[in-house]
């Protein structure tokens, strides 16, 4: 059962006061660097924190907030090409049927499926051990909560602006 | 609120696929979220197409979230409890 934007919204807010009086930015010696840090750190903290240990990807989250965000894309996509050639080699040399043709595509879909599969198990925090049911569920929950998070980081850095 | 997790139908310790069941209730949840499949008037998206729009998608609010602490943490030269609080609390009234 997923939260209401606005909840969710209110519950981030709350934690991430928290979160940056906590911080204690009053020291002026830090860094800007140090500071971006500590801001993306207090807000990650908030948004995983506001689902209350319900979902797996907050207590992920919790437990390990400075994993390395996975950059896969170029494997990702030479992968892609890998599978399109195979396919067509495929083709050159088997005597098809349309039953066959039918069957190489599902199983390019299949692998296609599987490797992006892997991908999304690398960007949802903790994703790595979940079963195929729980990572769509986990997906659909840490997406709602990022945009919250997008969100309020936004209003705040514009209201910031303005002043 | 999400409930305990039901024990895995289908894990059999190797590799497990999402099923198309799971996929059509993905698709029909992920459809109010990603703009892309949103536009897209046919009922019939693969469920590769869906997982790379959602990795894509979950890497640009990554890369979002990484400017905006970027450009808050210039903005917010000190960031004072009061200050902050009032400034949010003011934008969420907006």
């Amino acid at each position: 059962m997923h939260l209401p934007h606005s909840t969710l919204k209110q519950e981030f807010v709350k934690k991430w006061i928290m979160g940056l009086q906590r911080c204690k930015f009053s020291n002026k010696k830090m860094s800007i660097f140090e500071r971006k840090k500590a801001i993306k750190l207090s807000a990650d903290t908030a948004m995983a924190s506001a689902r209350k240990g319900l979902t797996c990807w907050s207590r992920a989250l919790i437990s390990n907030p400075d994993r390395p965000v996975p950059t896969t894309t170029r494997r990702a996509s030479s992968a892609c090409k890998k599978i399109v050639k195979r396919s067509r080699r495929i083709r050159r040399t088997a005597k098809c049927g349309a039953a066959r043709k039918g069957q190489i595509t599902r199983s390019i879909a299949q692998c296609l499926v599987r490797k992006r599969t892997q991908i999304l198990k690398s960007l949802i925090p903790g994703g790595e051990f979940m079963n195929e049911v729980c990572l769509i569920e986990e997906t659909l929950d840490y997406i709602t909560s990022l945009r919250v998070q997008v969100d309020v980081m936004r209003s705040l850095a514009s209201a910031s602006a303005h002043n | 609120m999400s409930s305990r997790r039901p024990s895995s139908r289908q894990s059999s310790g190797g590799v497990s696929r999402i099923s198309d069941d799971q996929i059509i209730a993905l698709v029909s949840k992920l459809r109010h979220l990603l703009p892309e499949i949103r536009d897209n008037r046919s009922d019939k998206v693969s469920a590769s197409k869906v997982l790379q729009e959602t990795c894509n998608y979950i890497r640009s609010l990554h890369k979002e979230v990484e400017d905006l602490s970027d450009r808050l943490s210039q903005l917010l030269a000190t960031i004072e409890a009061e200050s902050a609080e009032a400034a949010i609390i003011r934008s969420l009234l907006m």
